[in-house]
């Protein structure tokens, strides 16, 4: 009884920790900046319109991966550094929520508003599919790459989460972070792949899922950059369980270790 | 007697080479007022900080009202308000949203939450300021509103690392009477200052602390009636002559005089029967005696001579 009481009470804390974090979001306008990258970058795709809202659907996702990182980048990045670096800990910690309700709100709130970020982009990408095509030609495979990119959504913002524990100043965290998803891993992969192994370990090969399901193999390098694969491809239950893998173990990682550190 | 905090044989290692905290014990009774008193570095934040489960302590236990920290931090939590050091503060937001997350994370009631933002933000003079960003306050405003964050929720204790840090006279001088006021309403405080004036102004009890060792604690009222006076001050109407100084120096009871114009500081032995019967002898040899004061000693000149014993015993 006294534990279900306990466990209501850390509840409610992680509830207030993630709408206090959402607040925050929103006044510091970082919300409004990735929402509006997340409707306007859909439209440029208005100027190529390939013969198919399949491949128009592709081509446009390609950029999917890029937001979902950069906003998992601009959440998670200083979700804990921050505490320490600008001192709001002080504030913060020495109240009756424990730590872990607060680091498990501010997670929740990263991966909301990075899950909201994917979700604008897939309504603005099926409204301009119906506007080019038609709605009957949506292709029904992207519900599938629609729930890809949320499990994707969840280890992206864990790896973040995981430099923000482990580095002491916010900036450092969100850009190894953001480099480590957007180039270091990708090189990795291409690098793998060329040598006849498959990475199926690593997330953001994995990540290619949510292009793979619609019928096409890609690779991204970095903006702009592509490297399609003859060989590989990420399976689909390997690829999520992989990405599952990443965010548990990252996530918990992240807590354990922002627990233990001190506020010197 | 019940204990607002108590620490038993607290013990903050970094590393192998460092002791930050070398088995403090302290107590502080409910309702007091205590300074923690010490140069920088000797461990007064490290132990607040400890108090406040920022960091954890190598060895030894914390108490807030007989909870152990560690152990039932949410319990010991609902008790306290905590002003460390210099806190960042989400400048993005304004005091009302501030102070309405705290006051869920407290548990209070929206109700109640209206009502200690009306009140507190009233206490430390920021009303106006109440749905503005906190991002345009000045030093003593942020000062003024993160001490509103400590008393928010109406703790029994405060704990108060530096509260007038990097704060102009004004701004010292009201943080002092806030501090005050708190204590006037029941409050237990818990002060760690390096500014002696502050402590003796607002404490009644002081902990002196140094090296992470407690050297020494008492009441303030104890501390000043051991004080010896050793030095009177006193003014003549007119600079004395070489031959009256030399006659003045040759009164038996005193030990030494030095003279600048007209105002002689003479010294004896602190006895006040001596005090009185060196007045005696200066009326009865015709010196023209505008003012004779005991030099007062403070709670600086106590702290010095306490941190010179330690010198000593280290």
């Amino acid at each position: 009884m006294a534990s279900w009481g306990v466990m209501k009470g850390e509840l409610y804390d992680i509830y207030l920790s993630t709408a206090f974090e959402l607040r925050k979001h929103l006044r510091r306008r970082r919300l409004l900046i990735i929402a509006a990258l997340a409707i306007l970058v859909p439209l440029i795709f208005y100027a190529t319109t390939p013969d198919t809202a399949g491949r128009f659907s592709i081509a446009s996702l390609r950029f999917l991966s890029i937001l979902m990182i950069i906003s998992a980048a601009m959440f998670a990045g200083d979700a804990i550094s921050g505490e320490f670096e600008s001192k709001t800990g002080l504030l913060l910690f020495p109240t009756p929520q424990s730590r872990t309700s607060i680091f498990v709100g501010k997670y929740i709130a990263a991966l909301i508003t990075t899950f909201l970020v994917a979700t604008l982009y897939y309504i603005i990408m099926v409204l301009q599919t119906i506007h080019l095509y038609g709605a009957s030609e949506i292709p029904p495979e992207l519900a599938q790459s629609y729930l890809t990119a949320s499990i994707y959504v969840t280890s992206v913002v864990s790896v973040v989460f995981f430099f923000s524990s482990i580095l002491k100043r916010s900036i450092a965290s969100t850009i190894l972070g953001f480099v480590l998803l957007m180039l270091v891993l990708p090189v990795v992969s291409g690098v793998l792949s060329s040598q006849d192994i498959e990475p199926w370990f690593i997330v953001t090969y994995s990540g290619e899922l949510i292009i793979s399901v619609l019928g096409q193999r890609s690779l991204f390098v970095g903006p702009g950059g592509r490297v399609t694969l003859e060989t590989y491809g990420p399976d689909f239950g390997p690829g999520i369980a992989v990405m599952a893998v990443y965010t548990v173990v990252s996530f918990v990682a992240s807590v354990l270790i922002a627990n233990r550190k001190g506020m010197e | 007697m019940e204990y607002a905090i108590k620490t038993e044989n607290l013990v903050k290692k970094y590393g192998k080479n460092f002791t930050a905290l070398d088995n403090v014990s302290i107590e502080v009774g409910k309702g007091d007022v205590v300074g923690y008193v010490g140069p920088n570095g000797a461990g007064k934040t490290t132990t607040i900080k400890i108090l406040s489960k920022l960091i954890r302590s190598t060895s030894g236990h914390a108490y807030i009202d007989g909870v152990d920290v560690n152990k039932a931090p949410r319990e010991a939590f609902y008790k306290v308000g905590a002003l460390i050091e210099v806190p960042g503060i989400y400048d993005y937001l304004t005091p009302h949203e501030m102070l309405t997350y705290f006051g869920k994370v407290y548990r209070m009631g929206n109700d109640q939450i209206d009502r200690r933002i009306k009140e507190t933000l009233e206490l430390v003079e920021l009303s106006a300021w109440e749905h503005k960003k906190i991002g345009a306050f000045s030093t003593g405003m942020l000062r003024r509103l993160v001490l509103t964050k400590a008393i928010f929720h109406e703790p029994e204790i405060v704990l108060l690392d530096e509260p007038v840090l990097g704060l102009d006279p004004a701004g010292i001088v009201e943080v002092r009477e806030l501090i005050k006021r708190f204590h006037s309403g029941g409050m237990t405080i818990f002060l760690s200052s390096h500014l002696l004036g502050e402590v003796a102004e607002v404490c009644n009890r002081v902990i002196f602390l140094n090296k992470g060792r407690v050297i020494a604690s008492d009441s303030i009222k104890n501390i000043e009636s051991n004080m010896k006076y050793s030095v009177i001050n006193v003014r003549f109407l007119e600079p004395l002559s070489d031959e009256r100084l030399e006659a003045l120096k040759s009164v038996q009871l005193i030990n030494g005089v030095e003279l600048e114009d007209n105002i002689a500081r003479i010294q004896f032995d602190g006895e006040l029967e001596t005090s009185s019967r060196i007045l005696r002898q200066l009326v009865s040899l015709d010196y023209e005696i505008v003012s004779y004061s005991l030099e007062s000693m403070d709670l600086e000149d106590y702290y010095i001579s306490i941190m010179n014993e330690n010198k000593g015993a280290d």
